[in-house]
């Protein structure tokens, strides 16, 4: 079960699917992509986190129409994109507690 | 090395390789022929890394397999019993009552006999003879489960066993 707050990668997967569906292949290269290289996924590790939101009903799987091979495809479900705004608020008022702290730490 | 990742598939659970296995093959093909065309410690690294992830993925699903399980074996939520076998809502009241009780009179002898010192003083320890208690455990036993055995024949044979009273229970409800 995915509970707030989430790990990079999971946070990095559902990042990729707020933007539009996406398949497999094609997270792994947003995620790397996203994160400059630093963050590549293996197949396993994606797939595991994949099984895991699905269960959770935070994205769901459905067959991409215009592929010749009915590839499967993910998105983003709106509990799961309820769940990615609330994380994304917690992290912006972490950053902002924490910009807060450091400048009055320098001054 | 793919042939490798599908024999590495298979220590997956069936549920997980019956819903991603041929995803997780196809996007494993892709990301090889992409890797194909690099140096070969970068192709060393994608190869470590697809297999300590299957094997990593493989242990999580296992287990997550194995905790289902355990969950559709030994149910948490409350069993469905019939309203005659319930016990009455303020058994666990009493119950901890009574464990109070217990845990103050233990309690209470602990403190005697720290007060007593010289009045009680210790007896060495008992030393068995013969054995005699444990033909006696045995002996006593048998004797009990003779005569439950008894009882529930002569209820039996008056139509007041448990059995009895059971389908008695049902023919009334239906």
């Amino acid at each position: 079960m995915e509970t707030l707050p989430l790990t990079e990668p999971v946070l990095l997967i559902l990042l990729s699917l707020a933007g539009q569906p996406r398949h497999g292949y094609s997270i792994l290269k947003d995620v790397e992509h996203m994160s400059d290289g630093r963050v590549v996924l293996s197949t396993g590790t994606l797939y595991g986190a994949l099984r895991r939101l699905l269960d959770d009903d935070w994205i769901e799987r459905f067959e991409e129409r215009d592929s010749s091979r009915g590839r499967q495809a993910y998105r983003l479900t709106p509990q799961g994109r309820r769940n990615l705004q609330l994380e994304v608020s917690r992290m912006k008022h972490l950053t902002r507690l924490a910009n807060l702290r450091v400048a009055v730490k320098e001054s | 090395m793919l042939r490798i990742y599908r024999a590495l598939l298979h220590l997956y659970p069936a549920s997980h390789r019956e819903l991603f296995g041929a995803e997780m093959i196809a996007v494993f093909s892709q990301m090889q022929a992409d890797t194909a065309k690099k140096s070969m410690t970068a192709r060393g690294v994608f190869s470590l890394r697809e297999a300590a992830g299957l094997l990593r993925g493989a242990m999580r699903e296992q287990v997550r397999a194995l905790g289902a399980h355990v969950r559709l074996s030994f149910p948490t939520r409350r069993f469905t019993m019939r309203n005659g076998f319930r016990f009455p809502k303020s058994t666990p009241v009493l119950m901890t009552i009574i464990l109070a009780g217990l845990v103050l009179a233990i309690e209470k002898g602990k403190a005697i006999q720290a007060s007593l010192p010289a009045v009680n003083p210790q007896i060495g320890p008992i030393q068995p003879e013969h054995h005699t208690l444990l033909p006696i455990i045995a002996l006593a036993f048998a004797f009990f489960y003779v005569a439950g055995a008894l009882g529930w024949a002569i209820l039996f044979a008056l139509r007041r066993s448990g059995v009895h009273r059971l389908a008695d229970m049902s023919a009334q409800q239906k």
